[in-house]
């Protein structure tokens, strides 16, 4: 099989094991490389393929006003991994100029982002391919997550609707609870009971081992539990939580579920791993004393108690909190490892 | 049927241009493709690998056979002897000399090693391919992998400007 010293690859060669594996950043440009390449990596098939090369990596966002063109959604993953240099840790991966005002990233799945303005006009938005649309048949409703149905593979929305809220105008006879919307379908919400649903639009979801989690804070001296909507049978059901004074955040951390919480002083995080999840069993892995007086002296207040995001790199945990306008990322020990001036930035 | 030798099944591989290869059973599930051809029990003789002419097959063989995990009775020397992180070194070395080869071997490796399922194989030669393209122009892009550009000037220019932050 003798080559002529100018062949290249195949396309199905250059697209499937090429492109699919490089950063979103070259894949934007090479977008503009020919027809061929522009078409396939628009399709859906594509965008799960490049996700899933990707790091999953803590999400975060910024808006910046650029004047006349209006609002500019930066989407930038934080890059924890060792060895990078500060300005590559916080890099841009989609720039969305969509003369919306103020929007705010409310949910990611797979690479697809669910937008919002003000919480009740809601867009779906593909960042590799700049696509985005509205989604009307929702507006009013509150939302509590998304998700992919692994048995249609549609991905779709929980959403919750409740009279009291503040949007007297819409359908009338509208039941209480939450619903389920199919993105890109033409059907309204489908109602799936669960009028208590409510309570879960206080706190965000993440989706773990196929159901989506939310930590229910009660009354401190009670117990708390976590509350999952298993994403195939669509129903809910609860889980045990350790108990913990208020707010938690739930993360995923080396295959496991984890759970971040402060104490009331908001002095210390307490870091919980469910070490098997089928018997609920929780131990706590890492109290982390934070040095606020030392940190409010250098960086600004800090007042964000309840945006911190737990990573975790080689074994190592790094937490990234917000003290004023700057994020820093502290280490197990309450060690400061890294600041970043960035007022604007947004946690999803 | 498969030959024995020391006590190890061995697998015949061939190529398009005629040539037969004998390698150990384990060496040729490196590749994911050719262990399900086993596991199905399709491959009761000499297994033809098409489009992978006998140079490339050649290579593609040298890399499984450094890279098979090297346990049973005379893989045991080298790992008991030698500490995981120096072996895993010890590769990291013998790979970046491997892929020391022209752009048209490694364009055929990368497809070598895209059908034969070699997931070691494949991210080890897509990478300088994905850092050249990572770190290129279009017009050079275009020109290493020969592709050919069929955007009018106008349509190309709109392009940029969807995502102009990313040619910045």
């Amino acid at each position: 099989m003798a080559d002529p010293p100018n062949r290249g690859l195949p396309d199905e060669i250059s697209i499937w094991e090429i492109l699919v594996r490089l950063p979103p950043k070259a894949l934007l440009r090479c977008r503009a490389v020919c027809r061929a390449w522009r078409s396939a990596t628009s399709t859906r098939d594509f965008l799960l393929a490049h996700h899933g090369h990707q790091l999953t990596l803590p999400l975060l966002y910024g808006c910046t006003n650029v004047g006349v063109q209006g609002e500019v959604l930066d989407i930038i993953p934080f890059d924890h991994r060792p060895g990078l240099a500060a300005a590559d840790q916080l890099q841009s991966v989609a720039r969305l100029v969509l003369g919306l005002s103020y929007p705010c990233v409310e949910a990611s799945c797979n690479g697809l982002l669910l937008l919002s303005l003000g919480r009740r006009d809601f867009f779906v938005c593909n960042p590799a391919t700049r696509q985005y649309a509205p989604l009307r048949q929702i507006y009013g409703y509150v939302l509590l997550g998304m998700y992919p149905h692994s048995p249609t593979g549609e991905y779709r929305l929980l959403l919750y609707w409740d009279e009291d809220l503040i949007y007297p105008d819409l359908a009338p006879g509208t039941q209480d609870g939450s619903y389920v919307f199919t993105l890109g379908s033409g059907e309204p919400p489908r109602y799936t009971g669960y009028p208590d649903s409510g309570i879960l639009m206080f706190s965000n979801s993440i989706l773990f081992h196929g159901s989506l989690h939310w930590h229910i804070d009660k009354d401190a001296s009670t117990s708390n539990m976590i509350m999952l909507f298993d994403t195939t049978s669509e129903s809910f059901r609860q889980m045990r939580a350790p108990v913990v004074p208020g707010h938690a955040s739930l993360f995923e951390m080396d295959g496991m579920l984890g759970m971040s919480s402060f104490n009331h002083a908001a002095t210390t995080i307490d870091i919980w791993m469910s070490q098997d999840y089928d018997s609920e069993a929780w131990a706590l892995k890492y109290r982390v004393d934070l040095p606020v007086t030392d940190l409010t002296a250098q960086f600004g207040k800090f007042t964000e108690t309840w945006n911190v995001v737990v990573t975790c790199w080689n074994g190592d945990v790094l937490m990234l909190i917000k003290f004023g306008e700057w994020l820093l990322q502290v280490d197990a020990d309450g060690k400061l490892v890294a600041s970043f001036h960035r007022k604007l930035v947004r946690f999803t | 049927m498969a030959t024995r030798e020391a006590g190890k099944k061995m697998i015949m591989l061939k190529s398009p241009d005629g040539m037969e290869f004998e390698v150990e059973e384990a060496v040729a599930m490196e590749s994911q493709t050719i262990r399900k051809m086993i596991e199905d029990d399709c491959a009761d003789t000499a297994i033809l690998i098409p489009n992978i002419n006998s140079k490339i097959l050649s290579r593609v063989i040298e890399y499984c056979n450094k890279h098979v995990p090297t346990t049973g009775a005379t893989g045991a020397a080298a790992s008991d002897t030698v500490a995981p992180a120096a072996l895993a070194e010890d590769l990291k070395i013998w790979d970046a000399e491997f892929i020391k080869v022209n752009r048209a071997t490694r364009f055929n490796l990368i497809q070598a090693a895209s059908y034969l399922n070699i997931k070691g194989l494949l991210d080890l030669t897509s990478q300088t391919t994905i850092d050249t393209i990572s770190d290129n122009s279009l017009e050079e892009i275009r020109s290493f992998l020969s592709t050919k550009n069929d955007y009018l000037p106008e349509e190309e220019q709109t392009i940029r400007r969807e995502n102009q932050w990313a040619f910045q």
